[in-house]
């Protein structure tokens, strides 16, 4: 049986490793000043939502979540046991990391929130947007982030700001797909009827499509806030600082009951804004019916 | 249609089995890739001799060094070609115990330390660089630079970056910072993980800026770069974990699972004698990074230039063996 029947034959090798490292030579080298001033604008960004999120004493955020949880829910009970699981995150230690955690997060949300909201609008307004970006999507999505994660240290250095753009990446999609997908699942009669009564398209939209698209654009915030938080622990590995670089720690040292209890408090974190944005969708829709 | 896709499946399902029939039932050795270029380098070596002297099939797991090392207490793993001592907690305790067994060692001239590019201290007109610290020369001598070092995310302080949170030999680097107080005038910032401390160096030497970050050497990134071992007092043991003096070589071992060194005496007996050097192991992952060569034709280079080591590793009728595979 000849080689070429069994393995693949290796003449037929296309190389795109050395074009690629060129590339992110060439743009290290020639884009410096560019990213120089992202890198300025990325840290002023979250220094300022982390300066705000410290701002927020202990005793306030849990009675926050206790409030907006009893808003949301109506339960008692309920807000109770998620105030209970803050102030567990509290008795770990881990009230400080856990702030820190949180401002990257929150900012990488606000960041795939006003690039992803705009772009689900347009990507529903046509469908040769929605054929071009959904591929793009998919491979923002499946491409494993340890990939990009060097090149960003490499272009903005480590810490907070390359954490940033990695959970962005990785957190952006679903509020794409789910915005436009909202958008387009809007009866067309009710479309039909605004158009009739003379809404201008940007009436339309404003007025009519978003609000009936709303539960499930707030299902891909809620989408995109969980994608964001599975990124905490990947991206201390670029020094991104929190209860991520705790479980690193956890793992470096084999310390498993260190690993462990951050790993609880991510999970507490992720429960509470989970619940909470479920929460806010919920009661849309019930006001819808 | 489907009568066709059946004979396709059968005759692939044939062709696989006679294909698989061929590879002999070899005893497959596990070796633990921990991530860094030297360790992958010796593994290889450790894989060709033992593929065309011993007989033995070698295949690589990679992993963090800690997930490597319970692997190998549990015997999932057979050999660590580079234990690098210091930098595990529990090693002396391990091998008290006897949860894994270390055979000899790799190496130890090996240094770690806080590194700066040289033309930071010497300047280099080819690539049109000026110095910007002439006189930095030890590590006190940081705190007179740390404009030079400066951090973009807190312009009033330096920027050191620091070696892995979770290593051992951190905590001694936070503590020389405090020692000689450098704390005053740099931010020690965790770098995250080994990956992300070489991309920081690389992309600030290739740009010709400042850098100033913990390293340690064999690596390629001390092979491909030129950098500069700030030095330290002289290495004490009582003052080192304080900071107050400089690392010491770790010692670096070749270990070996309990279950493996009772099955494979001879295998083990080579690895036992497997005794390179930094400057040895720097010099093979140069070769590789300038000859963009594979790992595989590395090791063939390395050892036809390196015969000696042959005779001191294996039996002749096993070195020989092995010379014959190489041409």
């Amino acid at each position: 049986m000849p080689d070429w029947f069994l393995h693949f034959p290796e003449k037929i090798h296309i190389n795109i490793v050395d074009p690629i490292d060129k590339a992110i030579h060439y743009v290290l080298i020639h884009w410096d000043a560019f990213f120089d001033g992202l890198k300025k604008v990325m840290g002023a960004f979250i220094n300022a939502i982390g300066r705000v999120v410290d701002l927020i004493p202990w005793w306030l955020m849990i009675l926050a979540v206790m409030f907006l949880t009893y808003r949301m829910t109506k339960k008692i009970n309920r807000s109770v046991v998620y105030a209970a699981l803050m102030f567990f995150i509290g008795t770990l230690g881990l009230w400080d990391l856990m702030y820190q955690t949180l401002t990257i997060i929150i900012a990488s949300v606000i960041v795939s929130l006003l690039i992803g909201f705009p772009l689900g609008i347009f990507v529903a307004s046509s469908k040769r947007a929605d054929a071009f970006v959904r591929p793009i999507l998919d491979t923002m999505q499946t491409m494993p982030s340890f990939v990009y994660l060097i090149p960003a240290v490499m272009l903005l250095g480590t810490g907070n700001i390359p954490a940033l753009l990695a959970t962005t990446i990785y957190a952006v999609p679903p509020i794409i797909r789910m915005t436009s997908h909202g958008i387009r699942q809007v009866n067309s009669e009710v479309v039909e009827a605004a158009k009739a009564f003379g809404s201008t398209k940007a009436q339309t939209l404003f007025k009519v499509q978003i609000p009936q698209a709303m539960p499930t654009i707030m299902t891909g915030v809620n989408q995109t806030i969980m994608m964001a938080i599975a990124m905490v622990v990947t991206s201390s590995m670029i020094g991104a600082r929190g209860l991520g670089s705790e479980v690193m720690i956890g793992i470096n040292r084999l310390e498993s009951g260190r690993g462990f209890a951050a790993g609880i408090a991510i999970v507490i974190v992720a429960i509470v804004m989970d619940r909470l944005t479920q929460g806010i969708y919920k009661q849309k829709e019930q006001e819808k019916l | 249609m489907k009568k066709w896709l059946t004979v396709l499946l059968t005759a692939l399902l044939a062709i696989s089995l006679t294909a698989c029939g061929t590879t002999a039932e070899k005893t497959k050795v596990t070796f633990a890739d921990a991530g860094w270029d030297s360790i992958k380098f010796h593994n290889e070596v450790a894989i060709f001799i033992g593929e065309n002297a011993f007989d033995l099939e070698g295949e690589q797991t990679s992993g963090t060094s800690t997930i490597l090392i319970s692997a190998m207490e549990s015997g999932d793993l057979d050999v660590y070609m580079e234990m690098w001592t210091d930098n595990i907690a529990s090693y002396d305790q391990d091998i008290a115990e006897g949860k894994y067994k270390e055979l000899g060692l790799n190496f130890g001239d090996n240094a770690q330390g806080f590194y700066v590019s040289r033309y930071v201290i010497e300047g280099d007109a080819s690539r049109g660089i000026e110095a910007m610290a002439l006189d930095l020369k030890t590590v006190a001598d940081l705190a007179k630079y740390s404009d030079v070092f400066e951090d973009s995310d807190d312009p009033s302080k330096g920027r050191i970056y620091g070696a892995i949170s979770g290593w051992q030999v951190d905590t001694i680097m936070r503590n020389k910072v405090d020692f000689y107080g450098l704390d005053e005038f740099y931010n020690y910032i965790d770098p995250g993980s080994e990956a992300a401390l070489a991309a920081s160096i690389s992309a600030a030497y290739e740009k010709g800026e400042p850098i100033v970050s913990y390293y340690w050497e064999p690596t390629w990134i001390t092979g491909k770069y030129d950098l500069v071992l700030l030095e330290d007092a002289p290495y004490d043991p009582n003052l080192y974990p304080e900071g107050k003096s400089a690392c010491p070589s770790t010692e670096v071992t070749v270990c070996v699972s309990n279950d493996f060194y009772e099955k494979q005496p001879e295998y083990s007996e080579f690895l036992s004698k497997y005794h390179t050097s930094s400057a040895l192991t720097a010099e093979a992952l140069y070769y590789m990074q300038e000859n963009d060569a594979s790992y595989v034709d590395t090791v063939k280079w390395f050892l036809g230039e390196h015969d000696e080591l042959l005779e001191q590793w294996l039996p002749a009728d096993k070195a020989e063996l092995v010379r014959k595979a190489l041409d």
